[in-house]
């Protein structure tokens, strides 16, 4: 076994199976990014929709529960497919990673809105009454007062599930976008050994997650003392 | 892909290549597609009972990989908390490196790799072993939690007072070990549930792979699927009950639904 590696190995990390290890990575960085920053950016949303208080907002406010609430309970591949043959008639032509990147959109969404959910609570009543007794109007008490403080509490849990999604992109491999894993597989359809292939794309994983978890457990460590 | 099996576990491919022919072949006609789609739920209706033991194959995952991982992240909360600096950091070794990497990546290394160290796994056997493993880490870390949730202070009250050990863990410990990791816990377990659909990919007839066999045969795939994501909910919300009043039940634990 040890031989093959050696013997593969000056093969292996040629030139351009670097650039294309290294192309699938930012594809799966991409997608990630994309896909949470879409999903902070709706998520917050969610997280203040739910909130609110009016009647009018109530029929939101329902449907917003009921989408967190399902696609935190859906497989992050059942959501691909769902996905895939949705938009595969909607908009015909829409590339593979497209697809994929809207399914992440959609998983962190739910996710991150529930974590800032539990961050905007966080945030003592008395905090909202004063806010409330100065005269804020709810623009000014959520800029100003709210968030501010919740940061510390939504962070270190949101940056864990971005891991998580950094890892659940994998999946979208299925579907034929050249993301990490499928470039692992690839690799070895190419007559690499599986070891190599996918032992480098396991060690391309951790480099991208690895990193995120230590500022997690670090953000954790020092927001908790303050 | 090189897997020098006896052929009947080599089916990690048709997924992927079924798709592509099916978008292949939607394009022409995209148009009438997009106007006339009407959804028909009555063949994946009639292959419900199929689907649903499907979803008891995927609870039997789900249980086994959550009950092996326990045992390996029970081992590993105290080999962390109590055990030498080697074992800490041989523990922090593989706790890392699982919970920073896809399970998908890591159960292909072992269903693709290791046959060339002589180790031949079934599709089944890979996947079970791999979620365990993934749960081992990831359990090792929430039961650690619970182990030094216990201050030595109140483990030196209760002998001052006169426990037993055996009252020690029960009345001291238990509580706040239940405490602090019910809930995590109980959403690792439907986290499991849920993360169990990729041994699909590897051709294991649980509920996603149940799925995409007959989405293959009845070309019903945005039916199936959704009818699937049903099951799912129904699972996963049935199983956060049940957590949640054995938790209320046998451990006064406050424990939420949703």
């Amino acid at each position: 076994m040890f031989e093959r590696l050696l013997e593969e190995a000056p093969l292996f990390f040629s030139y351009p199976n670097l650039v294309f290890i290294l192309e699938a990575m930012g594809r799966t960085l991409g997608m990630t990014v994309i896909g949470c920053t879409v999903g902070f950016v709706v998520g917050l949303m969610i997280a203040v929709l739910r909130r609110s208080t009016s009647r009018m907002l109530l029929p939101f406010r329902a449907i917003a529960i009921a989408y967190v609430e399902t696609f935190r309970r859906i497989p992050f591949l059942v959501i691909l497919f769902i996905v895939l043959f949705v938009i595969e008639p909607l908009m015909p032509g829409s590339s593979l990673f497209v697809i994929a990147t809207v399914s992440v959109c959609l998983i962190a969404t739910a996710f991150l809105s529930e974590v800032i959910r539990s961050g905007l609570e966080s945030v003592p009543e008395q905090q909202i009454e004063g806010a409330r007794t100065l005269n804020f109007n709810s623009l000014q008490m959520l800029l100003l007062v709210i968030l501010p403080q919740s940061w510390k509490m939504i962070l270190p849990p949101a940056a864990a599930f971005i891991v998580m999604f950094i890892k659940d992109t994998s999946l979208a491999s299925q579907l034929g976008v050249i993301e990490l894993t499928f470039a692992g597989k690839m690799l070895v359809n190419r007559g690499f050994s599986p070891v190599l292939g996918f032992g480098v794309i396991l060690v391309c994983y951790f480099a991208l997650s690895y990193p995120l978890s230590r500022f997690a457990a670090y953000l954790e460590k020092r927001l908790a003392s303050s | 892909m090189v897997r020098h099996a006896d052929g009947s576990a080599d089916n990690a491919e048709p997924v992927f290549l079924s798709l592509l022919f099916r978008i292949a072949g939607h394009q022409h006609h995209v148009n009438h597609r997009l106007m006339n789609y009407t959804l028909q739920f009555s063949e994946v209706i009639d292959d419900l009972p199929y689907l649903l033991a499907g979803a008891a194959i995927t609870l039997q995952i789900a249980f086994i990989s959550f009950w092996c991982g326990t045992v390996i992240g029970l081992f590993g909360a105290v080999a962390k908390v109590y055990g030498s600096n080697a074992t800490r950091k041989a523990v922090s070794f593989y706790v890392i490196l699982f919970t920073n990497t896809p399970a998908l990546v890591q159960i292909f290394l072992l269903y693709y790799a290791l046959p060339d160290a002589g180790i031949l796994l079934s599709s089944m056997t890979a996947v079970l072993i791999g979620l365990t493993l993934n749960a081992g880490a990831y359990l090792t870390e929430i039961l650690r939690a619970g182990v030094i949730s216990v201050r030595r202070s109140e483990i030196e009250a209760a002998t001052t007072l006169g426990m037993s050990r055996l009252q020690l863990v029960r009345y001291v410990m238990l509580p706040h070990i239940a405490k602090t990791i019910y809930a995590p816990l109980s959403n690792f377990f439907v986290w499991l549930v849920l993360g169990s659909s990729l041994a699909a990919l590897f051709g294991v007839e649980e509920l996603t792979g149940r799925a995409i066999n007959i989405s293959t045969g009845n070309l019903r795939s945005i039916e199936t699927f959704t009818v699937v994501a049903g099951i799912y909910i129904v699972l996963t919300v049935i199983a956060s009950t049940t957590l949640a009043l054995v938790g209320r039940w046998a451990f006064r634990v406050k424990a939420k639904v949703f």
